[in-house]
């Protein structure tokens, strides 16, 4: 046997101990992640708005298509995903269910591959929960909706099993991210301050930006900018 | 601009009868503007064919609209390739009803525009000069050919080009970035917090980041008929410029071409041939309207800048078949080049949770890294040919992305933590890189595929070299090495070269297929884009290229045009044409 075989046996020992807590605890809680639905789903083929719309008076063509059950599970998920705090609402209270329907709806190969991820996230968000909880996602507590949630939503932890649930559950982040971030209140939550005209040279960073940007230029080792 | 002098192809008849123009121009764009406001200034009377619909900036473009007013928050879909509010109309990759091909194994994108300015209604706007080397940048390494001309020779034209589009910048003093005349330049922008990280880690490693040039006005320019404002620091200038701060040839050349009353513009003229007499001079051209009705327009002399495949195509659609017309060279489609690029992406530690403030600046980046090893190249130390350059990102950018640039984890609390905290922390080196041209890039007719009016389509070959890929493994280290000395860590894939590169197009700075040069044998034009073949016919766009240095190139072409142009309006005087 050669000693790079012999490496290779070893990590997939290491590796295999490395998940033994996971599957232990998944255990306790399930035998086995729920069912991923994997069936496909007819494309959509609405048209678009086409190679010249009118940029002063944008709309939507496509229909909507979600159902209120599903756009249900999207405003309980936006909550836990971006809940209230002291500097923007949560993600329901700002519609994210609306935006994303208007994204899986929409007929264009990226926002299609979107939607068959979605649709079947929503289908087996219901699942896991009527396997664990006896009740789908709406039905179950914000408590019982979590520990659903811990199974997927974190790069290092994932269960193993659960890596397709894994993989629609960072994808419905990152889409929550953009929705919720390109509104008004998601704006003012990370501090955006621009898209105001201002006559005469930019102003360039504040005194206390530059401030704090030489300071930590100085903890490089590199030469901070003149003031 | 004013309405009176523009015309749609299908009512251009009577048009046409009534002005009698005495040079036809194939497009409006960077090329197609500057020679009409050079001819038009000269007393020659010019019609502008412009394949696209008409197109006023001032009305159309979505200047202040967030990314929440749009379908999908302004994401790129296949309709609008750059986004929702990109400034192109009827254009992209793909152009409804005018398809073009790819040889097997080649992959070439073309970006076209059908509407009233072309490209420069959206264009990057980033505008630095050739310098000596590039002209003669065979005489250097041995590679591809020099330029018929040298930089002294353009470097008039690129100090009135630049006073005339107006260019915020500043003279730097660098070997091969040659400072514009006094007096040229507008005051560039202040740096933003990021890219006064990059500058800083770039000088401790021996690497110059200076102020960059943009066709961007920080001075009101006045003038009677293409009053442009000094840009007021917000709103993207893809999406176009209402208050013609940003260059467009919609607010600036083509408004003062029709000023002097000696321009038509038709719109919606979609040139198929370039006709010629029994002499083989050229007579006019033929063109298409939008309902597929063919018709004619006779002139003195035609100009050809309708963007360099597209000329290239018209030409090979011209004249005899198979060779076309100004082709006894068979260079006509040879020599395409494209620049290389690709984009590394960095999260600086150091730069998250800063404070808070404006940072839309010019919108451009205010700072860049030209080529800095010239002369390392020169003594041989380097393992690939020619230069390039980075553009810079990194800003506390408008609302339509995702602010924690895909490193959030988890979700609740700790998400919207995220959020704010990675907010403004990245940076990103976008390379500009220099191709060499070479025997296995380059469009043909392609023997079957026809466009919507029945005009043969363009099929590309495309090959790039170990050159470029060596060049484009340089410029990913050091971009590497930048951002891991502001402690950062590279956030974009690891590819090697041959898969990090950009495909043939994407960089949207094709150029070359109707190459300059001194002998009717290898080139296609002279040195002032006249068709060696045709006396009266001349090229005004990047199709004259003879190599591509990584200076983006549309303020050459301008600059070359307006040279061009001034040597047809000289031999039109003279009656020489």
């Amino acid at each position: 046997m050669s000693r790079d075989i012999s490496r290779r046996v070893t990590l997939a020992w290491v590796a295999a101990a490395s998940t033994l807590p996971y599957a232990a605890s998944a255990q306790d809680a399930a035998a086995t992640p729920a069912a991923w639905n994997d069936d496909a789903i007819a494309p959509l083929t609405a048209p678009g708005y086409g190679q010249d719309p009118d940029l002063q008076n944008p709309s939507v063509p496509w229909p909507l298509t979600l159902n209120p059950h599903q756009r249900g599970i999207l405003r309980i998920a936006a909550d836990l995903m971006l809940p209230a705090d002291k500097h923007s609402p949560s993600g329901g209270t700002l519609h994210l269910d609306a935006f994303l329907d208007e994204w899986i709806s929409a007929p264009y190969p990226d926002q299609q591959r979107d939607r068959a991820l979605m649709l079947h996230g929503l289908e087996w968000l219901d699942a896991e929960c009527r396997q664990r909880f006896n009740t789908d996602f709406a039905g179950a507590s914000d408590a019982q909706r979590r520990t659903v949630f811990d199974l997927i939503a974190w790069r290092q932890k994932i269960a193993p099993g659960y890596e397709r649930p894994a993989q629609f559950f960072a994808r419905l982040r990152g889409l929550m991210m953009i929705g919720f971030y390109s509104l008004p209140e998601g704006a003012a939550d990370i501090g955006y301050m621009g898209n105001k005209p201002s006559l005469g040279p930019y102003a360039g960073p504040t005194r206390e930006a530059l401030a704090q940007f030489n300071q930590a230029m100085t903890g490089l080792g590199l030469k901070p900018a003149k003031a | 601009m004013a309405q009176a002098g523009k015309t749609d192809a299908h009512k251009a008849g009577a048009v046409t009868r009534e002005f009698e123009p005495v040079v036809v121009i194939v497009g409006s764009g960077a090329a197609g503007g500057m020679a009409a406001y050079v001819l038009t200034r000269a007393g020659i009377k010019c019609l502008i064919l412009e394949a696209g619909r008409d197109y006023d900036p001032v009305k159309e473009t979505a200047m202040f609209q967030t990314a929440t007013q749009a379908p999908l928050r302004g994401a790129t879909t296949p309709d609008k390739h750059f986004g929702y509010f990109d400034a192109t109309a009827n254009g992209g990759w793909t152009v409804p009803g005018e398809p073009y091909t790819n040889a097997p194994g080649s992959t070439f994108k073309w970006w076209r525009s059908r509407m009233l300015g072309g490209r420069t209604n959206h264009w990057g706007r980033h505008v630095p000069r050739f310098g000596p080397y590039d002209f003669k940048a065979k005489s250097r390494d041995g590679l591809g050919t020099d330029w018929p001309i040298s930089y002294e020779d353009v470097a008039p034209y690129y100090d009135r080009t630049e006073k005339l589009i107006g260019v915020a910048g500043a003279n730097a003093g660098l070997e091969n970035h040659p400072d514009s005349g006094p007096g040229v330049l507008l005051p560039p922008a202040k740096p933003r917090i990021p890219e006064l990280a990059i500058q800083a880690a770039a000088r401790d490693l021996g690497i110059p980041c200076v102020p960059s040039r943009y066709a961007i006005l920080t001075r009101d320019m006045p003038d009677p008929h293409a009053p442009r404002q000094a840009c007021f620091n917000a709103t993207p200038c893809g999406r176009g410029c209402a208050i013609g701060a940003a260059f467009q040839s919609t607010t600036s050349l083509l408004p003062m071409a029709m000023g002097t009353g000696r321009l038509r513009i038709v719109t919606n003229a979609m040139v198929s041939r370039v006709l010629t007499n029994e002499k083989g001079r050229a007579s006019g051209v033929e063109y298409f309207d939008k309902s597929g009705t063919p018709r004619r327009i006779k002139a003195r002399a035609v100009v050809l800048a309708a963007s360099a495949c597209e000329s290239s195509r018209l030409l090979l659609n011209s004249g005899k078949a198979p060779q076309g017309l100004a082709n006894s060279s068979g260079q006509v489609g040879r020599g395409l080049m494209d620049t290389t690029g690709t984009n590394i992406v960095g999260q600086i530690p150091a730069l998250e949770n800063r404070p808070r403030f404006n940072e839309d600046g010019i919108e451009v980046a205010h700072v860049y890294i030209p080529f800095w090893l010239y002369k390392e190249q020169a003594a041989g130390k380097l393992d690939f040919p020619r230069a390039y350059h980075y553009e810079l990102g990194g800003r506390f950018a408008a609302p339509g992305g995702n602010p924690a640039g895909g490193l959030e984890d988890g979700y609740g609390a700790a998400l919207k933590e995220d959020a704010r905290r990675y907010y403004g922390s990245f940076i990103s080196l976008t390379v500009r890189g220099e191709m060499i041209p070479n025997a296995d890039s380059y469009c043909e007719i392609d023997p079957e595929v026809k466009d919507r009016f029945g005009i043969p389509v363009l099929r590309f070959h495309w090959k790039f070299s170990d050159h470029e890929y060596r060049q484009i493994a340089h410029g990913i280290k050091t971009a590497q090495d930048i951002i891991h000395r502001l402690g950062g860590r590279v956030t974009s894939p690891d590819l090697p070269p041959q898969r990090a590169i950009a495909d043939g197009g994407w960089i949207i700075h094709e150029v070359g297929t109707t190459r300059m040069g001194s002998s009717a044998a290898d080139s296609v034009t002279d040195s002032f884009g006249r068709t060696w073949d045709v006396d009266n016919l001349v090229v005004a766009d990047g199709g004259v290229f003879t190599s591509n240095a990584h200076k983006n190139p549309t303020l050459t072409i301008m600059a070359l045009a307006w040279r061009s142009m001034d040597k047809l309006a000289e031999r039109m005087k003279k009656g020489e044409v």
